[in-house]
């Protein structure tokens, strides 16, 4: 059936004249074997979480008896709650942050060539760095002004981090708008505010939104910075609290199996709920 | 808001009464309210890429550790005493070699995931959901997943290939000098690759349809299709992306932190992970701020002929 079906596609698009069925054949492998590889990890580490320690190291794919007590065990022995409202307050105060700064930014580079050639360019450079660059200097700098071990601290500097990211993503959906609109706003008179909160950020609400969301996560997902500016329970966040497992004499491996899916949890929820907007975000760049 | 009195007058009186000095006004009032609205975004990449430069450079200079900076002017001895030691410059060759590595088996593997679901017949949305997934992960914990899978004792690599017959005793990949380099590559491959994929995909969709009709008219077999229109045409897209993979991939960390710690020996330490521990470790902030500048030298100087080699193909096909 799904042969026939597959062939008959093909004749339309692409293999005209191709002896059917090694192709579909092929890809139908290829595309079975992509998929597992991607989500094979994933599931092993499902499996980790409900074995025992003794049941881990014999090593089979599926555990012998299912073992639940590795999620209470976890919740209660490293502060997985804690570590998770961390991670959640400074990247959502990060990616606001990050909004805030780069959506009007934006908007003025592009629409109104604010800061010529040089500024996009420039903007983009600072990327291009390794984060560890900023980490000394950051570190001395927060330390200073009190902003080290502080979940304000965190949001400030992830708030900083993503906006050359928020920039190059939100430039090309700015580019996207048609310009008459706003044009045609001002002529009715118009302000440079009103234009930019009435006609401007409305129509750029999905562009606004996906840059949000891939900000969100990459703020989420930082480890470097965090586990160099954070340094007490309180203000540690999810990757850092993983990463301290790593210094077990024994690794608990269930449990922090338990607590590395408990992580993955709210991000795997909002990529599957926007993945719309997540997927023209992160191919924003490439279709301009 | 202020301009509200007069805009309207000036669209009555028409374009020739007076309209050309007041546009000229409201756009000098545009560009500087332009710049007041773009002053925060300048500001923030002063505090966290100029402000660490300038930091840096003079850190680089001085004799300073964790507790004291500036505790005195050493000149350019950390330039010199880093680009002699062997540890230094070979974490900056590992590096340059996993940048490269990575992004040349993540652009090879991602095009032809892009391929795929683009002609995937059905389940093309789930596809594109599950291959989301690996890049939403949080490095720390991609490398957790490739703990478990490559770990000695119980990890499924070494279950498998001794249930195959393949191996007697149980390997250990990471702590292995020749593959745990590979491995920590490996594991990069399969976050990254989706990313690839997916801008590869939307590319794709940008190639105009006619030519593949015309060329199908021609006889042209399908890999000649994509050896001769697809590839070329999506090179300056490719290249784009690759530059971008290839800054990512000297940024890596997390990965190296969590699998191998560096090890064995020496054979995973990256640039970013040998500089973290010589200010963690040896607490000398000054080395690793002449060596943080040269690595960022050298990730420019990596970066900067596949920038150009963008260019020259986005010139040649327009």
């Amino acid at each position: 059936m799904t042969a026939v079906r597959a062939r008959r596609f093909d004749g339309g698009t692409w293999l005209s004249e191709a002896p059917v069925d090694l192709w579909t054949l092929a890809r139908w492998t290829g595309t079975a074997a992509v998929v597992l590889f991607f989500i094979f990890p994933m599931i092993f580490m499902l499996m980790v979480s409900f074995k025992t320690q003794p049941d881990i190291a014999s090593g089979g794919f599926i555990p012998e008896e299912w073992f639940w007590q590795n999620y209470p065990d976890a919740w209660n022995s490293v502060a997985v709650g804690t570590y998770l409202r961390n991670s959640i307050v400074a990247a959502a105060l990060g990616a606001l942050v990050t909004l805030v700064i780069a959506v009007p930014a934006t908007h003025a580079i592009v629409r109104y060539r604010v800061g010529g050639k040089f500024l996009p360019a420039f903007i983009l450079a600072t990327y291009v760095a390794p984060p560890i660059v900023a980490l000394f200097p950051l570190f001395f700098l927060l330390r200073s002004i009190g902003l080290v071990n502080s979940l304000f601290g965190m949001a400030l500097v992830y708030g900083v981090m993503n906006l050359p990211v928020a920039f190059w993503l939100l430039s090309s959906f700015v580019r996207r708008l048609p310009e008459e609109l706003e044009d045609a706003a001002r002529i009715d008179g118009a302000g440079y505010g009103s234009v930019l909160f009435r006609i401007t950020i409305p129509l750029l609400m999905p562009g606004i939104i996906s840059t949000g969301i891939i900000c969100l996560i990459l703020a989420y997902n930082e480890f470097l910075l965090a586990s160099f500016l954070t340094r007490s329970e309180s203000t540690q966040t999810l990757p850092v609290g993983l990463s301290l497992y790593q210094g077990d004499r024994q690794l608990r491996y269930g449990q922090m199996s338990v607590a590395s899916l408990i992580g993955i949890v709210p991000v795997y929820l909002l990529a599957m709920f926007f993945q719309r907007w997540l997927i023209r975000g992160l191919t924003a760049g490439s279709s301009r | 808001m202020a301009e509200l009195d007069t805009a309207p007058q000036r669209t009555r009186e028409g374009p020739q009464a007076g309209g050309r000095w007041v546009g000229a006004l409201t756009r000098d009032r545009r560009r500087l309210i332009g710049w007041a609205v773009v002053m925060p975004l300048i500001g923030g990449l002063i505090v966290f890429a100029v402000y660490p430069f300038i930091y840096l450079i003079f850190l680089s200079f001085s004799d300073s550790n964790l507790g004291t900076l500036f505790r005195g002017w050493v000149g350019a001895e950390h330039y010199t005493d880093s680009i002699g030691q062997a540890k230094f410059t070979s974490s900056l060759l590992r590096s340059i070699v996993f940048a490269l590595m990575t992004t040349l088996a993540s652009v090879i593997l991602g095009v032809c995931v892009a391929l795929l679901i683009d002609r995937a017949v059905k389940g093309r949305q789930i596809l594109r959901t599950l291959i989301l997934l690996p890049l939403m992960t949080p490095p720390i914990t991609v490398a957790v997943m490739w703990q478990l899978l490559l770990m000695p004792k119980g990890g499924w690599l070494n279950s498998f290939l001794m249930d195959m017959a393949l191996f007697s005793q149980p390997v250990s990949f990471l702590g292995s000098p020749t593959m745990a380099f590979p491995f920590v590559c490996l594991a990069d491959v399969w976050q990254w690759t989706p990313f690839i994929a997916l801008m590869t995909y939307a590319a794709l969709q940008t190639l105009p349809e006619d030519i593949y009709e015309a060329a199908k008219l021609d006889g042209a077999s399908g890999p000649a299709m994509f050896w001769s229109i697809t590839l070329p045409m999506l090179a300056p897209a490719l290249l784009a992306i690759a530059v971008l993979k290839l800054v990512i991939a000297f940024k890596v960390f997390d990965l190296v932190f969590v699998l191998t710690g560096g090890g064995p020996g020496q054979a995973t330490t990256v640039s970013s992970f040998y500089i973290y521990r010589v200010a963690i470790q040896q607490f000398d902030i000054g080395a690793a701020a002449a060596q943080t500048l040269m690595f960022a030298v050298v990730v420019g100087l990596v970066t900067i002929p596949f920038t150009t080699a963008h260019d020259f193909a986005e010139k040649r096909l327009s």
